[in-house]
C-alpha cells in the first residue's frame, strides 16, 4: 500500500549536476518517407521502439469519437497475412510486447523486445502498421468489449470525474470528447470506419519512429526500411487542429453518484500548449504550489487538515494548448471546506507568487530528479518522438535542467497571475449530490447530472 | 497423475544478470545490512530501506498499524522535525516514497547523486530518533481514513479483496487488509506507535540498499557514519502461522450498486521459498500474460465470457494465495464464468501445457526480469524483494535458470496439488439498484 502519491516530476537544475546526455541519434528516412531515429544504449540487451503518428482523438469524426484509439488497438487484431492469435504468438512467444497509447495529439505504438529479437519485431511492427486487416469479428468483439467497459468505468469514481471534467471545459473543441469516446459514438462503429480512418489518417508523412537500446543504428535502419517500404496513405502534413477557444468557467457541475462516501474534486482553467515559453517557469511555480510532497496544496489540505490522501496541481499541455488543474478527493461532508482551503492557496500565489527561497527549492528539486526521465530504452525512445512531434529543439534534453534553473522569481509571478484562475474556474465534483448540494452555496451556478451521462 | 515436483537444479546466476550486480555488502555491528551497486549511466541514485514488518506481524486492536506507523515516518524525528524530512529532501533534488504489504514495510528515495549525504542523514535521523506526536498522529490517521475511503469503501476490487481476506483465513494476520480496520485506525495510540518503533525499527531489522551513480566504497563509509551509532534493538518475536486447513470451498457475495457482476478466486497456494512457488510463476505467464496466454484467449476472446482476466500469484513469507479476477459483462452469470475457468484449470491438471506454452512463459519471465533491472530503483527494489521474501538477493540472479529448468511435468504437479475444489475461496459481486445512501452488504457462507 502505498502511503504517498507520486508526484511526476519535470526536469531541474541544481548546481552540481552530473552531466545529462541523450545517446547520439542516427536519424534517417526510408523510401516510403517514414523518418526514423535510432539510438544505440546498453548494457541491458533489450530495445524499446516508438512509432508516433499523429493521429489522436482530435482528428476523431464528429459523430465517431473514440474511432482513432478503437482503430489503433484493432490494428494488432490481424493483418493481411496474419490473424490475431497468430500475432499473438509471434509477439508473445519471444517476451517481446506491443501496446497502444493514445492521446488527443497522437497515436503511439510501443514495442519492446530481447535484442535478439529486434528484426523480427520490427518487421512485425512494419506488418501491423501498413496493412491491418480489420477482421469483421474482431471489429465486433472489440466494440463489445469497449461497451462493457463504459458500463463498468460508472463504478470508477474517478475516470467519470475526468471523464465529465474534459468535457465540461473543453466543450466543442476536439480535445473536448474522451480518448475513448462514448459508448453512444462507439455503438456506430463499423469495419469500414476503420479501414477509412486507417487509410486516411495514418501514413509515413505523419508519423516518426525512434529504436533505442542494444541495437546498431546501421541495423536500425536497414530492417526499417524492410519494415515500412511500399507504406503509402495518410496526409502530406500534420494535421490543423483549430486554437484553443474560450474553456468553460464559473460554474459548478456536480455529478451524481448516491452511493459514495467520497467527492471526487477536479478545478481547471486555460493553460498552454506544448513547447510554450511559459513551460520552464509555470512548472517552478507548479511545483510550489501543487506538485511536489511540500507544495503548499499538500501542506494545506493534506498535512494540515487531513482532508484527503492526495492533492495535486498541474499543467496539462498538448500540441495546440492546455489545461491548469487541480485534481483531488474528500469526504463528502467536508467538500465546500476542501474547495475552500484548495482556491484560497491558489488565490494566495495568484496574488502574491512565491518566494525566491521556495522557487529555488523547486528548481533543486525539479533539476535534481529529471535524469530519471532518461533512465530506461523505453523513456528515451519516448521523449525523442516527442522532441520532434512538439518541435521541443533537439538540445531539450541537455538543455532542460539549465533553462529551469535560470527562470526568476518575477516570471513566476506572470506566470501565476495569467493561469491560477484569473476568472473563476470550472469546479467538476463527483459524489453523493443530496449531500454536497447544500454545501456549495455561492459558488457560482450549480448543474446536476447523473453519472450515467458519461458512460 | 504426475510426479511431485522435484528440486530443481542447480540454481546458477545467469550471467547477463551477474555482469549486472557487482555488489558491495556489509553488515553494520548493529546489525545494520547494507548492499551497495553503483550505476553510472546517469546521475541519480535510489536507496530502499527494507524493514521486516507488515501487516503480518499486527494483531486484532491494532490492525493497519504498520502502515499508519510508515505515514508517522514522514512526520519528525530529532535533527529533521516536523516537516522538514520532505522539505530537506525535495530542496536536494530528491524525493521520497514508501509502502507497507503484508510482509514488509519499504522506505525509498530517488535523488540527485550530489544529495547522497544528506539522504543518508534524512534516513538515520528517523531510524535513530523518530518522534512521534498526537498531532501529527491524529492528522495522518484522517489521511489514512481518506485512502482508506478511496482503495477500499469507494472502489469495487478493494471491497472484494478485503471480503476475500476474511474469507481465506481464519487464523492468520493475513486476513485483515494492510490498510486495516477503520474502527482499529480509530483507535491506535501514540503509544501503540511507540512501542511498534521500538520493536520494529531497529537497525537490526532493516536492509539498506543503495543503487546508481555512488562510489561503494565511500558510501559504505557515510553509511557508517551516519547508522552505526544506532542501537541494535531486540529480535521481533516470530509470526506464528496458526492458519488450519481448508476443509471446502467457500464463498461470500457482496451486493453492491455496480454495473456488473464481478468474480474474486483464490486458491491457497504456498510460501515464497517453496519450491512451488516458481512453478507458480510459471502457471501465471502461461494462464494470463498477453493476449494469447490461456485464459485470456478462451474466456476473453474465444467464448467472450469475460471483459477481462487476471491472475496475480504474490510471493508472501508465509503461504498466500493464487488470485483470479474477473470483470464480466453487465448481464452475466458469474456461475457459468466460473465453470468456465475451473474447466480451464482441469484441463491445465489433466494436460498441462504445451511445449510451446511452457518455452513462451519462460521467455517471458525472463524478458520481464530484465525490464525490471531497467532503472536504480528497479535494481534495488528488486534486491530488497528477493532478500526479504527468499532470504537472498543472489537468488534473484539464479532465478532463469530455475524457471528454465521447470518440465511439464511439474506444472501439472503443482497445478494439481493447488487448483483444488477444497482450497478455493469465491467472492462475487453481484450489482443491486443504487439507492441514496446505500452501502454494500456482505453475506458470507462456508461450503464445506
Amino acid at each position: 500500500m502505498a502511503a504517498r502519491k507520486s508526484a511526476t516530476k519535470k526536469k531541474p537544475a541544481a548546481p552540481t549536476m552530473g552531466a545529462l546526455m541523450l545517446p547520439a541519434l542516427h536519424e534517417s528516412t526510408t523510401s516510403s518517407g517514414l523518418k526514423v531515429l535510432a539510438a544505440e544504449r546498453g548494457p541491458l540487451p533489450l530495445v524499446a521502439m516508438r512509432l508516433v503518428v499523429r493521429a489522436g482523438s482530435a482528428v476523431d469524426p464528429k459523430d465517431k469519437h473514440g474511432l482513432a484509439d478503437f482503430t489503433a488497438r484493432l490494428m494488432r487484431r490481424g493483418t493481411q497475412k496474419r490473424g490475431a492469435d497468430e500475432l499473438d504468438e509471434a509477439i508473445e512467444f519471444v517476451g517481446a510486447s506491443f501496446s497502444v497509447g493514445s492521446n488527443e495529439d497522437l497515436l503511439s505504438f510501443f514495442v519492446t523486445t530481447p535484442a535478439e529479437h529486434f528484426p523480427a519485431m520490427i518487421g512485425l511492427l512494419g506488418e501491423i502498421v501498413r496493412e491491418p486487416s480489420f477482421p469483421e469479428r474482431e471489429v465486433e468483439l472489440a466494440r463489445e468489449r469497449t461497451l462493457a467497459g463504459f458500463a463498468n468505468d460508472l463504478d470508477d469514481p474517478s475516470t467519470i470525474a475526468d471523464r465529465a471534467f474534459t468535457r465540461a471545459l473543453w466543450g466543442a473543441h476536439p480535445y473536448g470528447h474522451d480518448i475513448g469516446g462514448s459508448s453512444a459514438h462507439v455503438r456506430t462503429f463499423t469495419r469500414e470506419d476503420l479501414v477509412r480512418f486507417h487509410c486516411e489518417r495514418l501514413g509515413p508523412k505523419v508519423a516518426l519512429l525512434s529504436v533505442v537500446g542494444a541495437v546498431d543504428p546501421k541495423l536500425v535502419l536497414d530492417e526499417a526500411e524492410k519494415a515500412f517500404a511500399g507504406w503509402t496513405g495518410g496526409p502530406e502534413a500534420a494535421p490543423q487542429i483549430p486554437a484553443m477557444g474560450k474553456m468553460a468557467s464559473g460554474r459548478i457541475l456536480l455529478v451524481d453518484k448516491p452511493d459514495q462516501t467520497q467527492t471526487q474534486v477536479r478545478i481547471g482553467g486555460p493553460g498552454f500548449r506544448m513547447g510554450h515559453p511559459d513551460y520552464f517557469p509555470s512548472t517552478a511555480m507548479n511545483n510550489v504550489l501543487g506538485g511536489g510532497f511540500t507544495s503548499r496544496l499538500v501542506n494545506e489540505v493534506r498535512v494540515e487538515r487531513g482532508l484527503t490522501y492526495g492533492i495535486s496541481s498541474y499543467f496539462d499541455m498538448l500540441n495546440v494548448g492546455g489545461v491548469f488543474a487541480i485534481s483531488t478527493f474528500t469526504q463528502t461532508e467536508r467538500t465546500r471546506e476542501m474547495l475552500d482551503v484548495t482556491l484560497s492557496e491558489v488565490a494566495k500565489v495568484r496574488a502574491g507568487g512565491i518566494s525566491a527561497a521556495e522557487l529555488k527549492k523547486a528548481q533543486r528539486y525539479l533539476a535534481g530528479l529529471y535524469p530519471m526521465r532518461t533512465e530506461t530504452n523505453e523513456s528515451v525512445a519516448s521523449v525523442i518522438g516527442d522532441i520532434r512531434v512538439h518541435a521541443l529543439g533537439d538540445d531539450w534534453v541537455e538543455k532542460f535542467r539549465e533553462r529551469l534553473c535560470t527562470v526568476k522569481p518575477r516570471q513566476t509571478q506572470e506566470v501565476a497571475a495569467k493561469y491560477l484562475f484569473p476568472t473563476p474556474p470550472l469546479i467538476v465534483l463527483l459524489g453523493k449530490a443530496s449531500a454536497v448540494k447544500k454545501q456549495l452555496k455561492g459558488l457560482g451556478p450549480v448543474k446536476v447530472v447523473p453519472a450515467s451521462d458519461y458512460e | 497423475m504426475a510426479k511431485a515436483p522435484a528440486k530443481p537444479a542447480a540454481r546458477k546466476a545467469d550471467p547477463v544478470l551477474l555482469s549486472l550486480f557487482d555488489v558491495q555488502e556489509a553488515t553494520l555491528p548493529n546489525g545494520l545490512r547494507v548492499r551497495l551497486l553503483a550505476n553510472h549511466q546517469t546521475p541519480v541514485v535510489s536507496l530502499y530501506t527494507f524493514f521486516q514488518v507488515g501487516s503480518r506481524n499486527e494483531r486484532p486492536g491494532i490492525t493497519g498499524i504498520s502502515h499508519l506507523f510508515e505515514h508517522m515516518m514522514f512526520n519528525g524525528a530529532k535533527k529533521y522535525g516536523p516537516k522538514k524530512f520532505d522539505q530537506t529532501l525535495e530542496s536536494n533534488g530528491g524525493r521520497s516514497n514508501a509502502y507497507t504489504s503484508t510482509d514488509m514495510t519499504v522506505y525509498y528515495e530517488d535523488f540527485a547523486s550530489d544529495a547522497l549525504e544528506t539522504v543518508l542523514d534524512l534516513e538515520s535521523d528517523r531510524m535513530r530518533s523518530l518522534r512521534i506526536n498526537d498531532v501529527a498522529l491524529k492528522s495522518e490517521r484522517q489521511v489514512v481514513l481518506e485512502e482508506r475511503r478511496v482503495r477500499v469503501d469507494n472502489d469495487i476490487t478493494g471491497i472484494m479483496d478485503e471480503e476475500l481476506g476474511t474469507l481465506v483465513w481464519k487464523a492468520h494476520a493475513y486476513r485483515w487488509p494492510v490498510i486495516g480496520w477503520q474502527k482499529d485506525i480509530e483507535n491506535i495510540t501514540r503509544q501503540d506507535c511507540e512501542q511498534y518503533f521500538r520493536t520494529y525499527y531497529a537497525p537490526n531489522n532493516a536492509v539498506l540498499y543503495i543503487v546508481g551513480d555512488i562510489d561503494p566504497k565511500k558510501t559504505l563509509a557515510l553509511v557508517r557514519k551516519y547508522y552505526g551509532d544506532i542501537p541494535k534493538g531486540p529480535t521481533p518475536a516470530p509470526v506464528l502461522d496458526a492458519e488450519p486447513e481448508q476443509k471446502g470451498e467457500r464463498r461470500a457475495e457482496v451486493r453492491h450498486p455496480a454495473q456488473s457482476p464481478a468474480l474474486m478466486i483464490a486458491y491457497r497456494g504456498p510460501a515464497a521459498r517453496d519450491e512451488d512457488t516458481l512453478l507458480l510463476d510459471v502457471i501465471q505467464y502461461a494462464l494470463a500474460k498477453g493476449e494469447g496466454s490461456r485464459l485470456t484467449k478462451k474466456l476473453v476472446y474465444d467464448t467472450q465470457l469475460a471483459v477481462s482476466v487476471g491472475v496475480d500469484w504474490g510471493w508472501r513469507l508465509d503461504p498466500g494465495i493464487i488470485l483470479f479476477f474477473l470483470e464480466l459483462k453487465p448481464d452475466s452469470d458469474p456461475r457459468k464464468v466460473e465453470e468456465a475457468l475451473y474447466a480451464e484449470l482441469q484441463r491445465l491438471v489433466a494436460e498441462g501445457l504445451t511445449e510451446r506454452e511452457l518455452q513462451k512463459a519462460k521467455n517471458n519471465l525472463r524478458a520481464d526480469h530484465l525490464r525490471e533491472l531497467a532503472t536504480n530503483s528497479g535494481r534495488a527494489h528488486a534486491m530488497g524483494h528477493y532478500e526479504a521474501l527468499l532470504g537472498s538477493w543472489r537468488d534473484g540472479l539464479s532465478l532463469p535458470s530455475v524457471y528454465a529448468a521447470a518440465t511439464n511435468e511439474q506444472v501439472r504437479a503443482v497445478a494439481a496439488k493447488y487448483f483444488a475444489p477444497e482450497r478455493r475461496s469465491v467472492v462475487t459481486v453481484r450489482p443491486t439498484a443504487p439507492a441514496d445512501g446505500a452501502v454494500p452488504t456482505v453475506d458470507a457462507q462456508e461450503v464445506a
